[in-house]
């Protein structure tokens, strides 16, 4: 149970101040494999103010946390430093173990020698011992300085805000409804459904997407619990868990959801065409539209862009042949506020396009499809029927190639990341053709084919046996037609031949990757989320805390957080509803204490603090001293310190960070103390 | 001695997997798995971010002509078979088709000249390369001047070849000086060449 020492009874003489326990932790060999920790025990026990220093192997275990409580029961500590891995990770432990002792649980300094310390300097030992000792010195002197504080509680809103209405946003939605809790659904788009509703079939089991979509969907807009706010964004995300306030703007979509009934007898009457973004150009629809028959809400939209009356002025034949009188083209879009307790973020991806002058001459060749144009070309709702035709000549194509990790796996366009579904889909995809028709030739370029999930590497054999689909290992170089018959010559090495080929196909289809939407990056800002290096939202911890945040309160489903298959998405949603429920049920969390606190003595009420403040947590108040003072609302607070920085009176700190706490945790680490010899003989050994 | 020098030539320009082809199993001990850190030292960049995709060959200009695999070598080079890739690189004619194409973000074109650095350092050099060293030494250029080439130029009205120039001689002098100076001479083994 790691060594200890006998502590004295009682300070030594002369010294005031609280007295301190030292709790140095092996993390096995994470920190002891580097660091001397029985050294830094020693070094901490001289330290000012340390009645206890004791060493664990794991300190967080209950032998650990044990030790700790007994040191404050029976040793009378009563500040205790913590010399392990990053207070992100044990902070909440260790002040849960000092609570239990009766301490109050900010008395508790974190020092991170494991993070900070051990694991960036594994090849110089002795000068990482002499920094972990450095860092308990300056944890000791701030440990020295802290004030018992309280943290807060507050009510939580028995109400969900969800973004995005693809499967995910759906999925977490019903979850949260059928918990009871009242839910928001808002959609940018005029019907709810995301991409999985532009899917043909889904893999590995071939499921038809929009049939197994389309129930949820008309669950969700019948559910009593449920309000959807279809073609809508959130504008503005103000306040904190529990308290969220939400701005949402409903985009006027020219026609009054409760009067249309989605007869459709407008679309007849539209005498205007324009291609149909739901079929990626394919197809065509009119300006007054539903973007695909199972639509929901199944309400009309003006596309404002497009139609004839907001260009001339004249025509409104929709008008005339509605009966319900539900078309008012001048409908102003409206601001909703809502209060609710928790948000989930659900904004999905967009799919990857390829470059301009890219190598695969997408926007040159016309027998040059994407993944997801192939989708609608083989969906039975989609512009064809579900006839694949080739977009050159209209005829079906006999022979057809797949070209894997476009846009995906690539450092050159920034995309460094496996887009997951694509192998899958592709393979799915092949299946669909060759079931069509068995004549059929379809090759697939690719990388790796990564068949991970349950059922993949089943349909992977099965696509090879039954259907004798080609898998050609090569990244192909270059990619020419012809120019009287529009075929496409692909040019490739089969890396396992070593032979370079070339093959002409009739249609070749990019596998385009997913990438961050354009959605998410809007709101994320509005939230004020962390975004990884590939675009896409951060996860508060990449295992143990997949659906969750940084922000309390808000938590993220599917694709916006990275990419996925169906499945994984609705796994994740329901994680995120159980989630988003934890404090709702409870009906109140408790907010750290850490905020800013402003002196009024020292106040002059200049107002700067007012002015930089991201967050809007300081006002200026009449104070009852007289004057204008500046006053913290904790609420908003996120204790980033800039006020602080900026006070020219250093009236205002945050608690725990304030000014003399640092200062003297400064003070330690500049003071020159014995064990900083070792440090200093290496140096002066490499200068002689 | 025309017969083998044409032979070594061949190696040096085609032959690329003679060895490779003989060696039935591939040991340990022909590994060397420094290799791909002696690359970087001479300005490669890091063969092991390749997914042997194999783009490159495909997009290669000299890969339709001759038996010449960038994929391959790069693979050579990520398993430390050195003594596969050294001495044949110099086919590459570097105009960085590869690099332009590459997922990876690798250079195949800049790991050929690495490995030309590391052939000649190891005294792997193909005759053509002494020849062109000789002639740039002797002549000031790679090409050796002939009644042939001067007979273009002057029908091209392009004026006096270097050696018919008066100051001719102070050029190949400075020329000689800088190739001793950086040991280029002693490198290539055309000291002899060179009276400084």
């Amino acid at each position: 149970m790691g060594k200890t020492r006998s502590a004295p009874s009682t300070q030594p003489d002369g010294k005031s101040g609280p007295r301190i326990g030292v709790f140095v932790c092996h993390c096995g060999s994470n920190i002891a494999g580097v660091v001397d920790t029985g050294k830094v025990r020693e070094a901490a026990e001289k330290l000012e103010g340390v009645v206890v220093a004791r060493e664990n192997r794991y300190t967080c275990s209950d032998l650990g946390q044990e030790e700790i409580i007994k040191a404050i029961k029976e040793n009378g500590v009563e500040r205790v430093v913590v010399a392990a891995c990053s207070p992100r990770l044990h902070e909440p432990t260790f002040r849960k173990c000092i609570e239990q002792a009766g301490l109050n649980p900010y008395l508790l300094h974190m020092v991170n020698i494991r993070e900070q310390c051990s694991w960036v300097h594994g090849h110089e030992k002795e000068r990482a011992t002499d920094k972990a000792s450095a860092l308990v010195s300056m944890g000791v002197s701030k440990a020295r300085q802290l004030e018992p504080l309280i943290a807060r509680e507050v009510p939580v809103e028995p109400t969900s805000l969800v973004i995005g209405g693809g499967v995910a946003g759906i999925q977490a939605s019903l979850d949260l409804a059928n918990m009871g809790f009242k839910v928001y659904l808002v959609e940018t788009q005029p019907s709810i459904g995301g991409k999985m509703a532009q899917l043909d079939k889904t893999f590995p089991t071939g499921d038809c997407a929009i049939c197994i979509l389309a129930p949820k969907m008309v669950e969700l807009s019948r559910h009593p619990n449920i309000t959807l706010l279809s073609y809508s964004d959130v504008e503005e995300v103000k306040g904190y868990v529990g308290s969220y306030e939400v701005k949402v703007r409903r985009k006027a979509r020219f026609v009054e959801e409760d009067k249309c009934v989605g007869c459709g007898l407008c679309s007849d009457a539209c005498p205007v065409k324009v291609d149909n973004e739901f079929d990626l150009g394919f197809g065509q629809r009119k300006a007054i539209y539903v973007p695909f028959p199972q639509a929901v809400p199944l309400k009309y939209t003006v596309d404002k862009e497009n139609c004839l009356h907001f260009k001339s002025g004249k025509c409104l034949l929709c008008v005339k042949a509605c009966m319900n009188k539900a078309i008012d083209h001048k409908m102003q879009d409206e601001i909703l506020n809502l209060k609710v307790g928790t948000i989930i973020v659900a904004t999905g991806y967009d799919t990857y396009i390829p470059q301009r002058k890219g190598v695969y001459k997408y926007w040159e060749y016309d027998n040059v499809i994407t993944a997801m144009e192939l989708e609608r070309l083989l969906n039975a709702s989609g512009p064809t029927g579900g006839h694949l035709i080739r977009p050159s000549d209209d005829k079906p194509p006999k022979r057809v190639a797949f070209i894997q990790c476009v846009g995906s796996r690539n450092k050159k366009i920034g995309n460094n990341y496996c887009s997951r579904v694509c192998c899958m889909y592709a393979i799915k995809n092949a299946q669909i053709i060759m079931e069509h028709d068995s004549e059929a030739e379809i090759a697939i370029y690719y990388n790796d084919i990564r068949a991970f999930g349950k059922g993949f590497e089943e349909l992977y054999h099965r696509i090879r046996e039954d259907y004798a689909v080609e898998f050609i290992r090569g990244r192909p170089a270059k990619l020419s037609q012809d120019p009287v018959t529009k075929n496409i010559k692909i040019r490739a090495e089969e890396t396992l031949l070593n032979k370079i080929t070339e093959r002409e196909f009739d249609l070749v289809v990019l596998s385009t990757g997913l990438i961050a939407s354009e959605g998410s990056k809007r709101i994320g800002k509005t939230l004020g989320l962390t975004i990884s290096p590939d675009g896409f939202f951060m996860e508060a911890h990449p295992k143990l805390r997949p659906v969750d945040t940084a922000m309390d309160g808000i938590f993220l489903a599917g694709c916006a957080q990275s990419p996925k298959d169906i499945p994984d998405s609705v796994a994740q949603a329901k994680a995120a509803a159980s989630s988003a429920a934890a404090p709702m049920f409870m009906k109140k969390v408790w907010i750290e204490p850490l905020t800013a606190f402003v002196d009024e003595n020292l106040c002059v009420g200049c107002g700067l603090c007012t002015e930089l403040c991201p967050y809007g947590a300081p006002e200026l108040v009449q104070s009852e001293k007289g004057g204008m003072k500046a006053h913290v609302i904790e609420a908003l607070c996120h204790g980033c310190g800039t006020c602080a920085a900026s006070c020219p009176q250093k009236a205002v700190a945050p608690q725990q960070f304030t000014d003399g706490q640092l200062y003297s945790e400064l003070q330690a680490a500049l003071a020159e103390a014995p064990r900083r010899n070792g440090a200093k003989k290496k140096a002066d050994a490499e200068v002689s | 001695m025309k017969e083998q020098e044409k032979e070594v030539e061949k190696v040096f320009i085609g032959g690329l997997h003679e060895e490779l082809v003989e060696d039935k199993v591939i040991d340990e001990s022909q590994l060397e798995p420094d290799f791909p850190d002696e690359i970087k030292k001479y300005g490669g960049k890091d063969v092991m971010t390749c997914l042997q995709c194999g783009n490159c060959t495909g997009v290669c200009p000299i890969s339709l002509k001759i038996d010449y695999k960038t994929r391959n070598i790069i693979k050579c080079c990520q398993f430390g078979l050195k003594k596969y890739t050294l001495g044949t690189r110099w086919v590459c004619a570097t105009c960085y088709r590869c690099y332009e194409h590459c997922p990876a973000d690798l250079n195949p074109a800049e790991v050929m000249i690495a490995l030309r650095h590391i052939a000649v350092r190891e005294g792997i050099i193909p005759p053509f390369i002494k020849t062109a060293a000789t002639n740039l030494v002797k002549y000031g250029q790679s090409v050796k001047p002939d009644s042939e080439i001067d007979k273009i130029r002057s029908e091209l009205d392009l004026g006096l070849i270097h050696s018919q120039d008066p100051e001719y001689h102070t050029v190949i002098r400075e020329i000689q000086v800088l190739v001793h100076a950086t040991k280029y001479d002693k490198l290539i083994g055309i000291q002899d060449e060179v009276k400084v």
